[in-house]
């Protein structure tokens, strides 16, 4: 039991090792020429290609979801014509940013981790090493580019297709007309949530991406090792994605900053 | 010529290389010849510069490996080519495009000029018709074919084969054997191929070392290493034979 405990606390040392070695890294690469140009062309396709459409199911989903609830709650309370406000509030203001870090998270930083740890394990990054080709700049950094840059894009379509969903859920089931859900959510919708909400996305997808291609980069082992340094990488970037979700929040309520 | 002086290597829990020194001279094919898990890639590792020895020192040309700042590495790299166990091609990218890579990164020639290059080396390992195949689709010993073209791309002095008929069919590895032996003869390459194979060792060596505990035991030239008595023929040849009449004699 004792060694179990021992080897898992070591596997967990080694990941964090590895994410934190992979922060450096990052860092000392992106400064360097050959900026890789094209692989973060390519990057963004893909990413955006992969997580295009869980996105918009997952958007569609909260959007009903969310409207629902408040509807419900807004019927209590007699005010159900703010229903469609109380939605897209916490749609823009933690909804679509959370979970949308957490299906990234899943989707493209365990693709990222698998991808680039059975590079490792099959010689490909020492291929490129011995072809004077550094694999953090020609297989890293476009990836984490990429993710941030793809992960806020994501989010505002996120955010539009979840509004259209909540919208069409309150006229639906409770009778609010678009008319009245469309004035509310002029209103309430101010410039900083969205700002706030799109730096958070974009913290969520560095950290995300820097921590899944460590974990890959550094990894050293099978297949049984790789799968489960794939469920490392999963966890651990859902802790960072709660993680800056929390801080970020309660540093916004403490500033005040995106308060309606 | 690469020269091998005292190199040790060890990895946290398991020594590997202990004071091995070896030259491996111009324009010949030097095996060096091992059971599993001796360190043998290892070896070429640390040659590469992919892995650093604790002790020792390894030159190419003169140049010192061992402790090269990343800038004079990289010079030392575009000497050697390295064909791994599996081939290392990139999934992503068709036979031509990963032959193609190293050039295309670097932005070294013309696109032309770089596709004429490509198919004058996928000629010579007899790949010219899966230049647009993904490496999914080639066989074990096509896949290493493709790894020797991209190895040679960058024009290396030195050759340096990871167990090149590791894991294929008798037919597959002697394609390789052959591909091996015509590098050699075509273009005169320096080549260290590490293995554990003995038919191969026999085709392509001219010298072939024995790796044991860490050092290298035994230097010699093919024609004597394959008497009866030598060590080569006692580790992989008589030791063979035993097993196996003793694995008979048990029924």
């Amino acid at each position: 039991m004792a060694r179990v405990r021992n080897e898992a606390a070591g596997e967990w040392r080694h990941a964090g090792r590895s994410a934190l070695g992979m922060y450096g890294n990052f860092f000392y690469w992106l400064f360097r020429e050959p900026f890789p140009v094209r692989q973060l062309g390519e990057q963004i396709v893909r990413v955006m290609l992969d997580a295009f459409s869980v996105n918009i199911v997952t958007s569609v989903v909260i959007g009903f979801i969310l409207a629902w609830t408040a509807g419900w709650n807004g019927l209590k309370f007699s005010v159900v014509n703010w229903s469609g406000a109380a939605t897209v509030y916490l749609l823009l203001s933690e909804a679509t940013t959370m979970f949308g870090g957490l299906i990234f998270a899943a989707k493209i930083g365990t693709a990222f981790t698998v991808e680039i740890g059975s590079m490792q394990m099959s010689g490909q990054l020492d291929a490129l090493r011995l072809m004077a080709v550094e694999p953090s700049q020609h297989i890293v950094i476009p990836r984490v580019l990429a993710s941030v840059i793809c992960l806020v894009f994501l989010n505002m379509l996120s955010q539009g297709v979840a509004i259209v969903s909540a919208m069409v859920a309150v006229r639906w089931w409770f009778d609010v007309s678009f008319t009245i859900f469309l004035q509310h959510v002029f209103e309430i919708l101010r410039h900083p949530i969205l700002t706030t909400s799109y730096i958070r996305s974009a913290l969520m997808a560095f950290f995300i991406s820097v921590n899944a291609c460590g974990l890959g980069f550094y990894f050293n082992g099978g297949a049984v090792e790789l799968g489960r340094t794939t469920t490392k990488s999963i966890v651990l970037n859902f802790i960072f994605v709660i993680s800056i979700d929390c801080l970020y929040g309660v540093a916004d309520q403490l500033t005040g900053w995106s308060a309606v | 010529m690469i020269r091998i002086r005292d190199v040790t290597f060890a990895f946290p829990q398991r020594p590997v290389l202990d004071g091995l020194s070896l030259d491996i001279e111009e324009s010949v094919t030097t095996v060096v010849i091992g059971r599993s898990g001796i360190g043998k890639s290892v070896l070429l590792k640390c040659i590469t510069g992919l892995l650093r020895p604790q002790q020792g020192s390894i030159t190419i040309d003169g140049a010192e490996v061992v402790g090269a700042e990343r800038k004079d590495l990289l010079a030392i790299r575009r000497m050697t080519g390295m064909l791994f166990q599996e081939g290392a091609l990139f999934d992503s990218m068709s036979v031509h495009e990963n032959v193609a890579f190293p050039l295309a990164y670097h932005k070294t020639f013309s696109p032309a000029e770089i596709a004429r290059k490509v198919d004058s080396l996928l000629d010579l390992v007899g790949m010219r018709e899966y230049a647009h195949a993904m490496p999914r689709e080639l066989s074990g010993g096509m896949k290493r074919k493709v790894a020797v073209a991209r190895a040679m791309i960058l024009e290396p002095r030195y050759l340096l084969y990871d167990e090149p008929t590791a894991g294929l069919d008798p037919s597959s590895a002697a394609v390789v054997e052959a591909m091996i032996m015509r590098l050699q003869s075509t273009r005169s390459i320096t080549s260290l191929v590490v293995t554990h194979d003995i038919d191969l060792t026999r085709y392509v060596a001219n010298r072939i070392a024995l790796l044991e505990d860490g050092r290298i035991v035994s230097l010699m030239e093919r024609a004597e290493a394959f008497d009866e008595g030598s060590p080569v023929y006692d580790h992989f040849i008589e030791n063979r034979e035993k097993i196996r009449q003793e694995n008979v004699s048990e029924g």
